[in-house]
């Protein structure tokens, strides 16, 4: 039978490993435009492929007629419908551009900490810049 | 060749293909998403639209499914969890764009 400070030793080890922190350690590192861009580029992604499902159900509600589609039509037609679109062509063109950084990454240039660091800079500011102009060139105001 | 290379490569390979159909599809989507019924139908019906819709949505999810595996990766501590989340996430990939290509295949105006 263990003993008491046999229990809690145990009990200790068990909650350090439960407790363990995972990658990439959030609370520790210090914010900076290459951890900045890495965390937003995932939280993108995640929210551009829940955009494309609601696309692909979106869709899907074609089949159900013309007259079951009017409440969607009016929805994409208010404030809410409108920021949906402008907010998405924002993250489309985040993750284009910051994947464009990284593909580049993999070509082996643009590793240096200075060169990455204005890659971060510009992929962030071109992404505003990208979506103002696919939000036109997709209004055809060109 | 190893299998977290080819997972690295087939990434790498979807995520160049995806860049070209991502700029044309949130174009597209600006132009449409506030149309009539028949104006977003004409687009998820008529060619190239159509099949370029589909490729899109095949890549996007196959992309999705392999990146939000190293989330998974990185965020989720227990195998078991993991390994369900991962599954789920695999059939889920596979289903969506198949769903949806069906869907937009027997869409008539």
């Amino acid at each position: 039978m263990p003993n008491e400070k046999t229990l809690v030793l145990v009990y200790n080890l068990f909650m350090q490993y439960k407790n363990n922190p995972l990658s990439p350690h959030l609370q520790i590192y210090k914010w900076q435009i290459s951890s900045l861009l890495s965390i937003a580029h995932r939280i993108v992604g995640v929210i551009n492929i829940l955009a494309i499902t609601a696309i692909c159900i979106w869709s899907l509600l074609l089949l159900l007629g013309i007259e079951s589609y009017q409440p969607i039509n009016f929805f994409l037609n208010t404030f809410f419908g409108k920021f949906i679109a402008v907010s998405l062509c924002w993250t489309f063109s985040f993750h284009i551009l910051n994947e464009l950084r990284h593909l580049i990454w993999d070509l082996g240039y643009g590793f240096d900490l200075k060169v990455s660091k204005i890659t971060g800079v510009l992929a962030l500011i071109g992404s505003f810049v990208f979506a103002v102009l696919f939000y036109l060139l997709g209004k055809n105001i060109f | 060749m190893h299998v977290s290379t080819k997972k690295w490569l087939f990434t790498k390979i979807s995520s160049l293909i995806l860049l070209p159909l991502m700029t044309w599809f949130i174009i597209n989507f600006v132009s449409i998403y506030d149309g009539n019924y028949s104006e977003v139908a004409i687009f998820f019906t008529q060619q190239p639209s159509k099949i370029i819709f589909s490729v899109f949505i095949v890549f996007a999810f196959f992309f999705s499914a392999l990146t939000i595996s190293e989330i998974f990766e990185d965020y989720i501590q227990d195998e078991k969890i993991k390994n369900v989340a991962n599954k789920l996430l695999n059939i889920f990939a596979i289903i969506m764009p198949l769903i949806t290509i069906l869907g937009i295949f027997n869409l008539t105006i």
